[in-house]
Parts: structure tokens; C-alpha cells; sequence
């Protein structure tokens, strides 16, 4: 039986909750389809996760272990996932639209002669179709778009479904692998990180997120406050990104991540259609901006108009207040 | 080093009505930039390649007036069926008769947003990529990139000839100035006929995306609307 | 490589564009520079461009799609108090004919679909590589030499030209600088506009307004559009789209306190303003400072040694009640000014004592005449009765003779004398009837 193949993000030891959102999304597409689910995951880690992937209904999970997989680079990457599709044979390959997923989905396209759906909002097997829905134009609209190609590749935009469990007991395949370091023509020198870069924005169910209105220190003080008042990730905008005052990590939007928190504050953002293509869907928006014409008004469930150096002392207050 | 752009012309997103006006693909621009300033010292050539109908050499020139050497245009009058797959073979011939150092494209496209098109011609042409950059420096034959990754930026070396996709977060493209914008005007482009190898893709249509209900704008005295945004996420949108 | 122009061109609006065309026909080498990211970015109209002068640049423009969203035949004068409405409606096949006596236009549309008619027409002209159209560049300052105009500086590039064709609009800098303007336009010589484009699908629009093909509506307001601040409102129709929006007197707007955006979204919800567009989704709004067309705004001169000042830059605008006329001006004070160039050129000439001739041309053409002659109504408009008496009192007449409630009806003269007496003193009233006559 052909099957759906589910490429697992690890982060921490863990597999991305993302990865989790596709892999019960794409559980339900192979159930009605016929199809059997399996999943795929990569790195020196992958044999202690194989549980979790079967935890959310995977019946068979391929697994490639060698340290150069933690290397960050994609020429390794590309190689092993490649031999895990040509071992499982998929109809379809389904992965988080993570920066990772993103930097190789190209190529092994290429490489494995398929078709990519990428960064769908839905999807869903329709005959031998394979169809999405994406968002297009800075997410001003929604495209339908449609592959009959015999293999296809589908990324899937964060929060676009709910991860939930379905305990299989599922079948371990190690792959065979190896990979000639000396035909590497790229090598990795240094990771750059913060503190903040390890938090996953698009896993947090609360974000905070900062616009230039948050202009110097005493701002970034306030929005780290606020944040860990309501356990909140932190997010950012284009704008004060530039300024340095945020990580680039923490950037939302169409450059940036994808997130869709229940709770999402914009503070001081004005909503140029870069920064909601990337925050649109959360649940919950709360604006807080002193221009009473700024856009984000147009998309916030709650618009506080004010300047964020009043509202933010007496927010947090108030809701350390509520938590108490 | 040789460096060569691909760049596309793509609708203006930002335009609050869509008037039809077609601008250079931000992402692009940023590549072009980027080799621009890389460039600036040593004279080398920044060419530029764009798949599009033959309207589309206002952004050709656009970016020639930005200081780019040369350009190609591979004419593609009915491009409406094209994916990345398509556009990435059709560039990837270009490339077999080209050598580059480098080949820049943008980190998607601004229209699409696919962001696949780079990847693919990297693995057509078997070059070493990264995509995602931030940030780009020549160190002797090797291009060293910093790109933006999932928790943190990562800095890889990359032989060259190699490919890397551009993002606009790299530096501020700048606005072509009166002499560029004349001297644009007189290069020649080397245009070429071609026809889009199918698509693996298909698309049908476009929507508007599922509207937010109105929200509710509170203006007033800071204590108060504080206090009321808090009552609200508490008793009526659940979130506390 | 310093090149030496027949002209620069300041200014890629209506004016520029059709001083630019001119001189692509008569294969002049010209640079018009633009600050907008393309020409139309940033400029705001209501939006009917009056006349026929667009069918001497683009002969048979309503072939094509872009230059114009509907062409008008149907006019609408309003006088509005808060409930009621009373119309004076014409509507005529006459219209119909090409070329059409006014178009309506989206400006972010139609200059860019013009600029590209300019680009056309250089690209056909002897020397296709020496005009050149230029956008996303400020002119910063005019150079002058010598007491005469030069060149332009944009950042730290200078080109020169025989002469500078100034069509940078109402906010003019740069006349100011060469001191053709003085450096303060009162107030009370200008005025703000605002304006939303609101979306509605082309069928309803259609059904909603009467519209046939491609006909369309134009629809002036006075009286309780604009709460009690000097001004009018105005609705146009578009393919797919309205035109909304107000002209409101800069000094009454502070006097009052107002916002223009306040007083706008309260003429969106005036019972007669909000049946028109019901359902229909703001895509666009902007704001944009308007001449009032005081003759007493005008520059001190429109041209000197090297230079002609075009369209709005030099005050040519006439808002007489029933229209505004700006981009009509534009277009034909760019063209006399371009084929003053042409002229000057021939004779190797760019003196004042030759661009003069410029201002000869418009003194001779409607633009300047209409302007002295209606001079009058424009003041007329700005007087408190005019948005205030006057539209109460007809609408308060028009409630009267259109009620039938089952009591014995008054003549109409009797209740013309009940609506006076409820909003007006007589004399004043005959005082103002008498000015108008006079003035229209
Ligand atoms: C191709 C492309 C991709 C892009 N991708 C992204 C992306 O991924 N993410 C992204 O964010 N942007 C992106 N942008 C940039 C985007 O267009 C905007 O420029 C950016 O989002 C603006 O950020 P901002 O709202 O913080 O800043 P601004 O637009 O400057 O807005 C600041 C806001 O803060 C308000 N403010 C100021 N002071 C205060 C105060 N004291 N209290 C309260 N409010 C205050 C102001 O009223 C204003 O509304 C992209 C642009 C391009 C061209
Ligand atoms: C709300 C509103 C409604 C109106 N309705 C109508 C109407 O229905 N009918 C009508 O005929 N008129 C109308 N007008 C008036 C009309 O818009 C103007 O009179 C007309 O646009 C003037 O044309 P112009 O070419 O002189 O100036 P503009 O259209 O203002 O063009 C000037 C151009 O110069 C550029 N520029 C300025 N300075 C520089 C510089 N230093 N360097 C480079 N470029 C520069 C500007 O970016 C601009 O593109 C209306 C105006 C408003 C505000
Ligand atoms: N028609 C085209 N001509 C030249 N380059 C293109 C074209 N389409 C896409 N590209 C390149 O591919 C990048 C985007 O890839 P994608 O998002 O897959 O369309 C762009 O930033 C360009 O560098």
C-alpha cells in the first residue's frame, strides 16, 4: 500500500509541534484516501522519537542516524531524505513549513522528480489530485492549487491544523546511509544564536510581538514584561528587527515566521500586509497603537488606541493583577 | 566574482487596489544589491536573467539602472501556467551556457511566495546552495553566507560556483539615481524567445481569505481601556 | 558625460505628462522627473477630467483600457440639509459622442497608463534614446545662473536644460524657491481634499447608478455634507468603484476643530450619501491639499528667464460650484507651455521675454479667461450661506412641494416665502440671488 510520508523537524530533542499539526492533518488525507501514514525523521536522535511519531498514527517510521545530519547543511540532508523516499516509495511527502523543510524542499524535488505544494494553508487528496489551498499575494488571497504528479511534496504552514494523537504501534526502518564527507562543497562555521532564538515562535500559544513603536530599551523592557506575565514567545516586526533591538529569529511576517498563537499582541506595529501575512490567523489580535487609522485596527479583535508607553505599565499590572 | 541574478517581475502586493502595475520582486532587488556592493571594488560583472513577457523589461531596466552589467531576457509571452519547476529549467539552460561564480535569486516570490525556484536551479545545475541569506562576503574563492535559519543564524562557507537565494532582510536595494536610470536606458538587453516547459503544478483560481469578524476599537482614558481589554479577554475571548 | 536637455520637466502629474507628451511629438530631448515611486503614486483627484484636450495627446484614448474609468452623462448638483436631499439632474445622450466632454479617472491608474503613452511616443520620436522619464527622484532644488533658470539638482546630480518646465503641483517648493510664489500661501488660498475609492462590483454599480457600458455619473454636494465647514462633497462613479469624497476650506476646518477625516465619515453616513454606497468596501483613502483657485493664489509671474510654471504649481484651478477644473488646467497649460519650448527652440530663444509668450497663450485659451470670469462665483462659494441657508432652504422648499399629507396645499411661491422666512432674511437673500447671477 502506497503511503503518506511525514518529514519530522526535531528541535531539542523533540519533534516540532508543527510536524505534529501535519502529520495528524495528513493522517486524516491517508485514512480517507487508503493510504498508510509513515514518517520520516533525520539526525543521531531519530531512533528515541520513533515512538512519538507513532504516537500520532505513524505505522512506519524510516530513520536515518549520522552526526553530519546535525550539521544545519542541506547537501547531507537532501541525500538521506532522498534515500528514505526512494525506500518508501511515497505518493506523498508532508513536512512543516519550517526554514529547514524550506531550504531543501526545492531540490529534492528535483532530485526525487516531484511536485511541491509549498506553505499550504489546507490539502487534501481529491481523486489522484493532490489539492491546496495557499496563501498568495502577502496573503491578501487565498490561491487553489492542484498536482496530479505521482509524487508530491507538501509543506504545511504552522497552526494550520491541530496536532492530535492516534497511538499506533508502527515498524522502525533504519535506512542505510552514508554520506562522503569530502564531496561536501559547503561547510557550517558557526550558529548564531540568543537567548530568545530557542523559544519556537510557532509553537507558542501566546505571542507578544514589538513594532518600531517600541522604539528604544525602556520599550523592550515592557514587551519582555508583558510576555512573561502571559508566558508569551516574542515576536517582531521588519522594522525594529532593523533597528537591532529584536532578533531576526523573532521576525513575523511574510519574510519572517508564520505564527498563529489564540493570543497575539501587536505593539506599536502598524500592519503593512507583510507583517499580517504572517499573524493573520491567530485567534485572538490585540493592537495597541496611538495612530487610531493604523491597519492592524483593521484586523484586531481588541484595538487599544494609546501610546504603548501608557498602556503597556498599567496592562501588565492589570493582568498580573487578574493572574493573582 | 561573476555574478548573475535572477530576477522577476512580480505584481505590486503592497497596492491597496491592484491596478495592474507590475514592480521588481523585493527579494530580488535585495540580491542585486547585495552583488552590487560586492562588486563595487573590483568591476566585476553583475548580469541579470528574467523569464517574462516581453512588458516585462520596464523591470529589467529597472534593475540595470541599479548598476547591474548586462541582462537577458528569455521572452515567455504566455507565462500565466509557470511554476518555479518550469521557470528553474528554463533558467537552468540559460545557466549551461553561461559561467557564473555566483548565481543570486530572491528567497521567494513576492506574488507566489513558492520560494523553491533557487533550490531548484541549484540542483539542476549540481551547485552547492543556501538559501535564506542574510548576509554575504567573498573570502578568496569561497562565498560566505549568513542565513536566517529556524533558531539562529547560520554562517556556511560555500564553494564556489555555487547559488544562493537572497533575502530582502540583507540590506536596503537602493533607488536608481538620474545617471543610472539613463545609462539603463541605453544598454542593450539580449533577448531570447522561449517557450515554458509545462508546469507540475496547476492553478485554479484564487479567493479572499475567510474574514476576521470586526473587532472592537477601544479609545478612551488608558486606565479604563485597559481595564476593559482585560475584562474582554477574560470573559469573552477566553484567554486568560 | 554632461548632457544639456531642450527641457526638464519637474513633476510626472498631469501637468508634467502632458507637457512631456508634447514634446515627445515634436521630438524634443527632455527629462521629466517624478518623486513618486510612478507617476500617479501619490496624486489624488476626485476625479472628472474635464474637456477634450486627453484626444489631442491620445488620439482615441476609449479604445484603450486604461486612460479613463467611465465617461460622463450624467450630472448631478445636490443641495443636502440633514434629512433631505434636492437635486438638480442632467442626463443626456449628448454625451455619448467622442470625444467625450469628461471622463472620470483614478489617478494611481491613469497617470501611469499616461506615462506610458509618453514612453510610447518618445520611443517613436527621432531620438528615442535622449528623453527620458524618471521616477522615484526629488527634485531638490532649480539651478539658476546668472538670474536665469538652468537646470535641476536631484541628490548630488545636476542636469541642465534650455528650460525647466515646474509642474510639481499645488505644494510648490520649488516656484517658492525662484521666487516666482511667495514663500507663505494663505490659507485661505487653499484648500484639503480627502477622498476614499470604496469597491463595489461592477453590475450593482451599474444597476445602482443607471449606468450603461461605460457611462457614467458625476455628483456634486453642498449644504450638510460637510458639518458646517466651508466646502462641498463630490461622488463620481469608476468601472468598479466610487469616488468620494470632500473639498473643505483649510482656515474653517481649523476654526471649527474639525478633522477632514471626521467631517468625511460623517457625510458617508448622511441618509442620501450612505443609500449610494451601501455595501461597498473603502479601498482607498487620501488626502491632498486642493486650490481653491483664488486668482490672488496664482504665482507672482508662471514664467521667467529658463522656466515655466504649469497646472497647479501656478494656481490654474477653477471650483466654481458645479465642477472642479484642475486636471483639465493641468493638461492644457502643460501643453501651451510645451509648445512654447518648441517655439523657443526654433528661434534658439529661452528668454522670459520669449516664454512669455507661454502666458500669452493661456491668457487667449479657456483657462485663464474662465478663471477671471468666474472669479466671483468662486468667492461667492466660500460664504457661510452658501453651505448652510441655501441648501436648508431648498431642501426645506423641496420637503414642502413634494409633501402630500392630506391637508390643503399652499402655492409654491408661499411656500418658498415660508422656507426664507424659517432660514433667511429677504433682503440677504435677494442680495446673494443677485451676486450669483452676476457672478455664474
Ligand atoms: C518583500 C517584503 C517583505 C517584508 N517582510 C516583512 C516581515 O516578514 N515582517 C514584517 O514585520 N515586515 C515585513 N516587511 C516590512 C513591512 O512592509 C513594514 O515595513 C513593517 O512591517 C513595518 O513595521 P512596523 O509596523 O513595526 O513599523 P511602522 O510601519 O513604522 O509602524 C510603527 C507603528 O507604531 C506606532 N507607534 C509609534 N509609536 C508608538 C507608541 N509610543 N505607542 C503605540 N504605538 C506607536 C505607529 O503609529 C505605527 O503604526 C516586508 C517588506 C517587504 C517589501
Ligand atoms: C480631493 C480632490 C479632488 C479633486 N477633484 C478634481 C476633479 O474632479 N477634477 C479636476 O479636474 N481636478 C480635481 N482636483 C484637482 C486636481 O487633482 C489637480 O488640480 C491636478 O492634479 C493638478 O495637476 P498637476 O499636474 O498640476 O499637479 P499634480 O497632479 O499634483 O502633480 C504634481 C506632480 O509633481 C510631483 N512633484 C512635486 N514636487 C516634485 C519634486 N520636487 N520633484 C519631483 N517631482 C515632484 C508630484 O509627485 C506629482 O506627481 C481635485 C483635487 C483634490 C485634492
Ligand atoms: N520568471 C522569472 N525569471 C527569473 N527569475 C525568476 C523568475 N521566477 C522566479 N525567479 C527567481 O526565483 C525566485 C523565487 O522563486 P519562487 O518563489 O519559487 O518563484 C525569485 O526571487 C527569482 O530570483
Amino acid at each position: 500500500m502506497s503511503s503518506i510520508l511525514v518529514f519530522c523537524s526535531v528541535q531539542d530533542g523533540r519533534i516540532k509541534r508543527s510536524s505534529l499539526e501535519a502529520m495528524s492533518r495528513a493522517r486524516e488525507v491517508a485514512s480517507e484516501a487508503g493510504l498508510s501514514l509513515s514518517a520520516a525523521i533525520l539526525g543521531s536522535e531519530s531512533g528515541n522519537l520513533s515512538s512519538e511519531a507513532m504516537s500520532y498514527g505513524a505505522e512506519q517510521v524510516f530513520t536515518v542516524s549520522n552526526p553530519v545530519l546535525d550539521s544545519h547543511l542541506n547537501a547531507p540532508a537532501l541525500s538521506a531524505l532522498e534515500s528514505i523516499i526512494r525506500e518508501a516509495s511515497p505518493r506523498m511527502m508532508v513536512a512543516a513549513s519550517t526554514e529547514s523543510v524550506k531550504d531543501i524542499l526545492g531540490a529534492l524535488a528535483i532530485r526525487c522528480d516531484a511536485a511541491v505544494l509549498p506553505d499550504v494553508a489546507t490539502f487534501e487528496m481529491s481523486g489522484n489530485q493532490v489539492a491546496c489551498q495557499r496563501p498568495v499575494m502577502a496573503a491578501k488571497k487565498l490561491a487553489s492549487t492542484s498536482s496530479a504528479h505521482p509524487l508530491v511534496f507538501v509543506s504545511v504552514r504552522s497552526g494550520s491544523y491541530e496536532a492530535s494523537r492516534s497511538p499506533v504501534s508502527g515498524t522502525v526502518t533504519d535506512v542505510p546511509f552514508s554520506f562522503d564527507d569530502a564531496t561536501l562543497r559547503q561547510a557550517l562555521r558557526e550558529v548564531v544564536t540568543t537567548a530568545s532564538d530557542t523559544v519556537d515562535l510557532s509553537e507558542a500559544r501566546v505571542v507578544v510581538s514589538a513594532g518600531r513603536g517600541v522604539r528604544d530599551e525602556s520599550g523592550r523592557a515592557l514587551v519582555q514584561e508583558l510576555a512573561d506575565i502571559t508566558g508569551a514567545a516574542i515576536g517582531a516586526s521588519r522594522a525594529v528587527v532593523e533597528t537591532g533591538l529584536f532578533p531576526a529569529t523573532a521576525q513575523i511576517g511574510q519574510t519572517g515566521k508564520v505564527v498563529s498563537p489564540d493570543l497575539y499582541f501587536a505593539v506599536g506595529i502598524s500592519g503593512a500586509v507583510q507583517h499580517t501575512a504572517g499573524m493573520a490567523n491567530s485567534r485572538i489580535i490585540v493592537a495597541i497603537n496611538k495612530d487610531a487609522d493604523a491597519p492592524i485596527f483593521d484586523i484586531a479583535t481588541y484595538g487599544l488606541v494609546g501610546d504603548c508607553f501608557t498602556i503597556l505599565p498599567l496592562l501588565n499590572a492589570a493582568l498580573k493583577e487578574a493572574k493573582d | 566574482m561573476k555574478f548573475c541574478v535572477c530576477i522577476k517581475q512580480v505584481p505590486d502586493v503592497q497596492a491597496a487596489v491592484q491596478t495592474g502595475r507590475m514592480v521588481l520582486n523585493a527579494y530580488d532587488a535585495s540580491a542585486v544589491e547585495e552583488a552590487l556592493v560586492l562588486n563595487a571594488e573590483n568591476g566585476d560583472p553583475v548580469d541579470l536573467v528574467l523569464v517574462g513577457p516581453s512588458t516585462a523589461t520596464e523591470t529589467i531596466r529597472k534593475a540595470l539602472a541599479m548598476g547591474a552589467t548586462d541582462a537577458t531576457h528569455l521572452v515567455a509571452e504566455d507565462g500565466g501556467e509557470a511554476d518555479s519547476h518550469s521557470i528553474a529549467a528554463l533558467l537552468a539552460s540559460h545557466f549551461e551556457g553561461h559561467e557564473y561564480d555566483v548565481i543570486l535569486t530572491g528567497k521567494q516570490s513576492q506574488d507566489s511566495d513558492a520560494g523553491l525556484a533557487g533550490a531548484m536551479l541549484a540542483e539542476r545545475l549540481s551547485l552547492p546552495y543556501a538559501t535564506n541569506a542574510v548576509g554575504l562576503a567573498v573570502e578568496g574563492n569561497k562565498l560566505v553566507v549568513t542565513r536566517q535559519g529556524d533558531s539562529g543564524q547560520e554562517i556556511i562557507a560555500l564553494e564556489t560556483p555555487c547559488l544562493v537565494t537572497c533575502s530582502n532582510d540583507m540590506n536596503n536595494p537602493r533607488i536608481p539615481a538620474l545617471k543610472g536610470i539613463m545609462a539603463a536606458k541605453r544598454k542593450q538587453i539580449a533577448t531570447e524567445h522561449v517557450a515554458a516547459p509545462s508546469a507540475r503544478t496547476a492553478h485554479s483560481g484564487t479567493v479572499d481569505p475567510p474574514g476576521r469578524e470586526p473587532g472592537i476599537k477601544l479609545e478612551g482614558e488608558p486606565e479604563d481601556i485597559v481595564a476593559d481589554l482585560v475584562r474582554r479577554l477574560d470573559t469573552e475571548a477566553g484567554v486568560l | 558625460m554632461e548632457e544639456k536637455f531642450d527641457c526638464i520637466i519637474v513633476g510626472g502629474g498631469i501637468a508634467g505628462l502632458s507637457a512631456a507628451m508634447t514634446l515627445a511629438k515634436a521630438n524634443a530631448r527632455f527629462l521629466l522627473i517624478e518623486r513618486g515611486e510612478f507617476c500617479g503614486a501619490k496624486n489624488v483627484s476626485g476625479g472628472v477630467l474635464w474637456g477634450s484636450d486627453l484626444a489631442r495627446l491620445v488620439p482615441e484614448y476609449w479604445e484603450e483600457d486604461g486612460g479613463f474609468e467611465r465617461f460622463v452623462s450624467h450630472r448631478r448638483l445636490t443641495f443636502m440639509d440633514e434629512q433631505s436631499a434636492f437635486s438638480v439632474d442632467f442626463k443626456s445622450d449628448h454625451f455619448k459622442e467622442t470625444p467625450y466632454t469628461g471622463v472620470t479617472v483614478l489617478r494611481a491608474v491613469f497617470d501611469e497608463w499616461l506615462a506610458g503613452k509618453v514612453q510610447e511616443a518618445i520611443d517613436a520620436s527621432a531620438h528615442p534614446d535622449e528623453s527620458f522619464l524618471a521616477t522615484d527622484i526629488l527634485v531638490e532644488e532649480v539651478v539658476q545662473e546668472d538670474g536665469r533658470v538652468t537646470g535641476i539638482r536631484a541628490g548630488d546630480e545636476v542636469f541642465h536644460a534650455d528650460c525647466v518646465i515646474i509642474a510639481e503641483g499645488v505644494n510648490n517648493l520649488l516656484t517658492r524657491q525662484i521666487e516666482l510664489e511667495k514663500e507663505y500661501v494663505p490659507g485661505d488660498h487653499v484648500a484639503v481634499g480627502v477622498k476614499e475609492v470604496l469597491k463595489l462590483d461592477e453590475a450593482r454599480l451599474a444597476d445602482r447608478f443607471q449606468l450603461n457600458g461605460r457611462s457614467g455619473l458625476t455628483n456634486e454636494f453642498v449644504g450638510a455634507c460637510s458639518e458646517g465647514v466651508e466646502g462641498g462633497g463630490f461622488l463620481y462613479t469608476n468601472k468598479d468603484s466610487i469616488s468620494l469624497g470632500l473639498v473643505l476650506g483649510m482656515n474653517d476646518l481649523r476654526d471649527k476643530g474639525k478633522t477632514p477625516y471626521d467631517v468625511l465619515n460623517s457625510f458617508k453616513e448622511h441618509p442620501v450619501v450612505a443609500d449610494m454606497i451601501r455595501d461597498a468596501e473603502t479601498v482607498e483613502y487620501s488626502a491632498h491639499v486642493v486650490s481653491t483657485g483664488d486668482i490672488k493664489g496664482m504665482p507672482s509671474e508662471i514664467y521667467a528667464d529658463g522656466v515655466m510654471i504649469a497646472g497647479e504649481a501656478a494656481h490654474l484651478l477653477l471650483n466654481a460650484g458645479k465642477a472642479i477644473q484642475g486636471m483639465d488646467y493641468a493638461m492644457r497649460s502643460g501643453i501651451l507651455a510645451a509648445e512654447t519650448v518648441v517655439e523657443a527652440k526654433k528661434a534658439n530663444d529661452f528668454s522670459s521675454r520669449m516664454l512669455g509668450n507661454y502666458r500669452k497663450a493661456l491668457e487667449s485659451s479657456y483657462v485663464l479667461q474662465d478663471m477671471k470670469s468666474f472669479q466671483q462665483a468662486v468667492h461667492l462659494l466660500h460664504r457661510q450661506e452658501m453651505f448652510s441657508t441655501v441648501p436648508n432652504l431648498i431642501c426645506d422648499f423641496g420637503r414642502q412641494f413634494f409633501t402630500i399629507d392630506g391637508k390643503p396645499t399652499p402655492k409654491a411661491s408661499a411656500m418658498m416665502r415660508a422656507a426664507i422666512k424659517r432660514h433667511a432674511s429677504y433682503w440677504d437673500l435677494v442680495k446673494l440671488g443677485l451676486k450669483g447671477a452676476k457672478a455664474l
